[in-house]
């Protein structure tokens, strides 16, 4: 761990001593580290490593200012005091919440990736000019290191563009924790779906219950083989919830006329075409059952 | 067709790998070689661009239904990342383009004094290509007045389809005192097509499957967003105080109007289009430390939503043209974390959400004919509150032991007249324990038992508009009494220092309790999933993995054909009382190479397969027969090659090849005869089936140094 102030100022003073055979700047800019770790350096030329930003570990005291003293390491190779590979979650994020804390990470404490043991390194490669976690084309292979399911799903047919790098986890999820279920974005799935679907917001003069409490109720956003990203074709899906009485109760078929042949093409939907809400007050029982 | 625009093949070949990739068990293997596949990172070793040139065999809507790639022909490679900093102020420099000039492009220039100050602006397109082909003869597609073929019609091909063109700024300040402030916009125009229809019950023309008619959606709407943040770093106290404000006007404000069609559908105009709607939110969330082990969340936060848009057909006389509607929306969430002992951390979180739905009832007309509406309009309020706490405890070898519990309780109003079953309330309880082994040398991972129980307060019945008690034979899928059992169990294991082997299992069971006496609606839901991934490291040039997922779920429901208003089931004796047990089935599986034979040669390869399989087996509980639906398979493939040759140090050539296709034999517009489904007016919709296409590209990068 970092031991704030005095650390800093112990370790500058060791470097200032000549007490190490390498040169302070050398071991400050990393070029000792260098010699045995060559990926290290990449992070310089990131954010990290932005000598003119006052709170960055190169204007701190270099690699030091995430792993430890290294005085130990360099004379006698004894192991990083902070050796990222032997800590627990918990410890390594200790050491990135020393900098980064609040804003977009204000609800890490207790989130669902905190909790499970997901530290920042899980997911974020530093020593590297290219962390994919923050590129939204290369995101998804980082999530999908736990997420399989979503893995699976996000080929269904019916999907959201994130195979193209066009709509990524993160538009949709905070990993660092919020205060909505599965992490989402804004405050509830709803609210997070709105940002991009508002026009199913309302509120309607007739209104779909399931719709306004939860669009997880008809939905998966991870992809479905129903369109568009139904968990259920029609009629099973409304059958789910809708008394049988007139036609609601009829077998799922693919032929007749009418109401019989209910399974194919928009299914329910060819007459409830409004499913989401209408706010058409004109007629009777064709705005409640949002056909107009 | 042939077509030159820019395309960034490196983009989908970096999509299928992230889609399909082993998700980190293949790390790119010299990560000096900046991959400008990938050149996204605000880092001044990732400043590369990228020129060239690509060739699609075939048209395939579903491969390019988000990229454009939907047509056989030339495509042009144009990507760029110039990233630079001037190490004296810490000011960064960004020209960011990623398919520029094709019709997914992104374009991002940003600038930032590190520590001080930034700015950016965006503006990226987000296509959606149909894949199915109208063959209409609608008149006035993409307008919001259409004319209907009053007979059956043969039509011309016509393709449907949305994009969204998004422009985004952003600025961030730093202050003195640890403050800073963020502000971000959003503009996003949405114009296009999607498939909609209007339709009522009765027999249509010879040929069609009835009184239904193809009557695609206009769409040409503005969404915009505002967020606005104040932040406040006080070391044990972490503060945002911001505003979130959000807009959706609709262009088409006067619905949808129809002229022509069937005489039967003639009161089915104008079709209401969603409707202008504003939201704005303040907000207070923050982080306290109380000591070095024990940490608080929370956040406060006020809303309003509202609509007030104009009606589209004017309401009664004396009733204002607009609903008025207004939706005043409060949060509170307040969590802790605390390590009372080394041993033993612990974890607490309440949250309450309440929505609550100030929209004015009016009677918006008399109802004289109608038993499922009293024409009233219905706010809809939830209120939602949550709690959770948790202990985890440490064992000794590593293992952890963790013990949580959740509640939530959802209230919510229903209007007078129902036609579904209500519940005013439902509350669930779920019980955790697990057992991990986050750290070890070879084996890591977790046994988790989760159950869950739902219940609520007695179902309101259904009621109609006379006072008359209604059907009640279904309890609402969620609503309903349910109880759910889940294990998952995940592990990583690393025997030998190549090898790493991750499997992971979720099986999650659920029984639904029906109604009193009543056997219709949910019954029964399953979950099974399997994954197993594997990586092996050859050496520092060479890396393989492979991975099989297997995914099953499957849902059991009941109802009945006629009941009566009453809920007499069935309403004829003939008719069924009938199940379906729906299936979803896929088996997936994917390998990838990556190499390095050289120090000019970069090699890739990812091959993926997945096999998806509806089942809808429908079932006789009582009365007469019922038949199956067919199943439907879909398959989708792909392979994705790439070799990369350095010239020089900061440059070379890529060589890509992608092979995608697509087939399944869904039914739901096709039919299972030689019949599809056809509209009224003689509207068909159909898709090239199975979509094969070979793309192959050749790119030549250059890295700024």
């Amino acid at each position: 761990m970092l031991g704030g102030k005095g650390f800093f100022c112990a370790v500058l003073a060791l470097l200032s001593l000549g007490a190490l055979a390498q040169s302070p700047d050398d071991i400050k800019s990393g070029k000792v580290c260098a010699t045995c770790h060559a990926d290290a350096p990449l992070i310089w030329g990131g954010k990290h490593g932005t000598q003119a930003d006052s709170r960055t570990p190169i204007a701190i005291v270099g690699c030091a200012t995430c792993h430890g003293d290294p005085s130990e390491h360099l004379k006698s190779g004894n192991p990083m005091p902070n050796r990222f590979s032997k800590m627990s979650a918990t410890e390594k994020s200790e050491v990135c919440q020393t900098c980064h804390q609040g804003r977009e990470r204000m609800h890490w404490p207790g989130s669902a990736h905190e909790r499970n043991d997901v530290s920042c390194s899980s997911c974020h490669k530093l020593h590297t000019a290219h962390d994919r976690v923050r590129d939204k084309l290369t995101q998804p292979e980082v999530c999908f290191a736990c997420h399989k399911v979503q893995r699976a799903e996000v080929n269904r047919p019916s999907r959201h563009p994130i195979r193209e790098g066009l709509v990524s986890c993160s538009d949709c999820h905070n990993p660092h924790g919020s205060v909505g279920r599965a992490m989402v974005l804004r405050d509830s799935v709803n609210d997070t779906c709105y940002s991009c679907h508002m026009e199913k917001r309302g509120p309607f003069v007739r209104t779909h219950q399931p719709v306004q409490e939860d669009c997880a109720n008809c939905h998966n956003p991870h992809g479905t083989t129903a369109p568009n990203l139904l968990k259920f074709r029609q009629p099973f899906l409304c059958q789910q919830c809708h008394e049988p009485t007139s036609h609601r109760g009829n077998v799922a078929s693919l032929s007749g006329t009418s109401t019989g042949a209910n399974t194919l093409a928009r299914g329910c939907l060819n007459c409830h075409t409004n499913i989401h809400g209408s706010n058409n007050p004109a007629d009777l029982s064709n705005e409640r059952t949002f056909r107009r | 067709m042939n077509r030159l625009g820019t395309f960034k093949l490196s983009g989908i070949a970096l999509g299928l790998a992230a889609a399909f990739g082993p998700a980190r068990a293949v790390e790119p293997i010299v990560t000096q070689n900046i991959d400008p596949a990938a050149p996204a990172a605000l880092n001044t070793g990732a400043s590369t661009a990228s020129v060239g040139v690509g060739y699609a065999s075939d048209d395939a809507r579903r491969f390019g239904q988000y990229n454009g790639i939907n047509q056989d022909g030339f495509y042009g490679l144009v990507d760029l990342n110039w990233v630079k900093r001037n190490d004296e102020t810490g000011t960064w420099t960004r020209l960011f383009g990623r398919d520029v000039g094709l019709d997914d492009r992104q374009l991002r220039f940003e600038q930032q004094r590190q520590g001080n100050w930034g700015y950016s602006i965006d503006y990226s397109r987000i296509p959606r290509f149909e894949p199915l082909i109208a063959n209409t003869a609608v008149v006035g597609i993409g307008s919001n007045n259409l004319a209907i073929p009053t007979t059956l019609t043969r039509g011309s091909p016509i393709e449907l389809g949305t994009k969204r063109d998004t422009l985004g700024l952003g600025f961030d300040k730093y202050f003195a005192g640890n403050w800073d402030v963020q502000v971000k916009f959003r503009n996003e125009q949405k114009d296009g097509t999607r498939i909609f229809a209007r339709g009522t019950t009765g027999t249509g023309p010879a040929g069609s499957f009835g009184q239904f008619e193809f009557a695609p959606e206009p769409i040409d709407a503005t969404t915009r967003q505002l967020e606005a943040k104040v932040n406040y770093n006080g070391g044990a106290l972490l503060l945002t105080g911001g505003y979130y404000g959000t807009m959706y006007n609709n262009n088409f404000d006067s619905g949808l109007n129809f002229t022509g069609g069937l005489a039967g559908l003639s009161t089915f105009t104008p079709i209401g289009l969603p409707p202008d709607n504003q939201s704005h939110q303040l907000y207070v969330s923050g982080n306290y430390t109380f000591t070095q082990t024990t940490r608080s969340t929370f956040k406060l936060a006020w809303g309003k939503i509202s609509q007030d848009a104009q009606f589209i057909v004017p309401p009664a006389a004396g009733l204002p043209n607009q609903l008025d509607g207004r939706i005043d929306t409060k949060l509170a969430q307040f969590g802790i974390t605390a390590r009372p002992m080394p041993k033993l951390s612990v974890y607490g979180d309440v949250r309450v959400e309440d929505r609550d739905d100030k929209t004015p009832v009016r009677d918006y007309f008399v109802n004289t004919t109608s038993s499922t509406s009293n024409g009233d309009n219905e706010p809809r309020s939830i209120r939602t509150t949550t709690a959770k706490a948790e202990a985890n405890y440490s064992l000794p070898e590593g293992f952890r032991i963790i013990g949580g519990i959740g509640l939530e309780e959802k209230k919510r109003n229903f209007s007078e007249v129902r036609v579904v079953s209500a519940r005013e309330v439902t509350d669930e309880r779920s019980y955790r324990v697990e057992l991990r082994r986050p750290m070890a040398e070879t084996l890591i991972g977790s046994v988790a038992l989760i159950h869950s129980d739902r219940d609520g307060s007695p179902f309101l019945t259904t009621t109609q508009t006379n006072g008359t008690v209604g059907s009640n034979l279904i309890a609402p899928v969620f609503l309903a009494d349910r109880k759910r059992d889940k294990v998952r169990v995940t592990a990583n294991w690393a025997p030998i220092a190549p090898l790493n082997v991750q499997f992971f299992v979720d099986s999650a069971r659920d029984d639904y309790s029906g109604r009193d006496g009543s056997v219709l609606g949910p019954r029964k839901g399953e979950a099974q999933n399997y994954s197993l991934d594997a990586a092996y490291v050859f050496n520092d040039r060479w890396q393989a993995n492979a991975w099989y997922s297997r995914n099953d779920t499957r849902f059991d429901q009941a109802t009945c054909e006629s009941a009566s208003a009453a809920g007499v089931c069935p309403g004829n004796a003939a008719d069924p009382i009938w199940s379906a047990s729906l299936r979803n089935l896929s088996n997936n599986l994917g390998a990838g190479l990556r190499a390095r034979p050289s120090g000019q040669i970069d090699l890739g390869a990812e091959v993926s397969y997945s096999e998806i399989r509806d089942k809808f087996d429908l079932g006789t509980i009582q009365g007469g027969a019922v038949t199956s639906l067919p199943e439907i398979t879909t398959k989708l493939t792909r392979l994705n090659l790439y070799a990369r040759y350095a010239l020089q140090k900061s440059s070379g050539v890529r060589l890509d090849y992608i092979y995608d296709r697509f087939s399944s034999d869904d039914w739901t517009w096709s039919g299972t005869g030689s019949v599809p489904w056809t509209f009224a007016d003689g509207t068909t919709l159909t898709e090239n089936r199975p979509q094969t296409i070979n793309f192959i590209g050749v790119s030549y990068y250059h890295r700024f140094q």
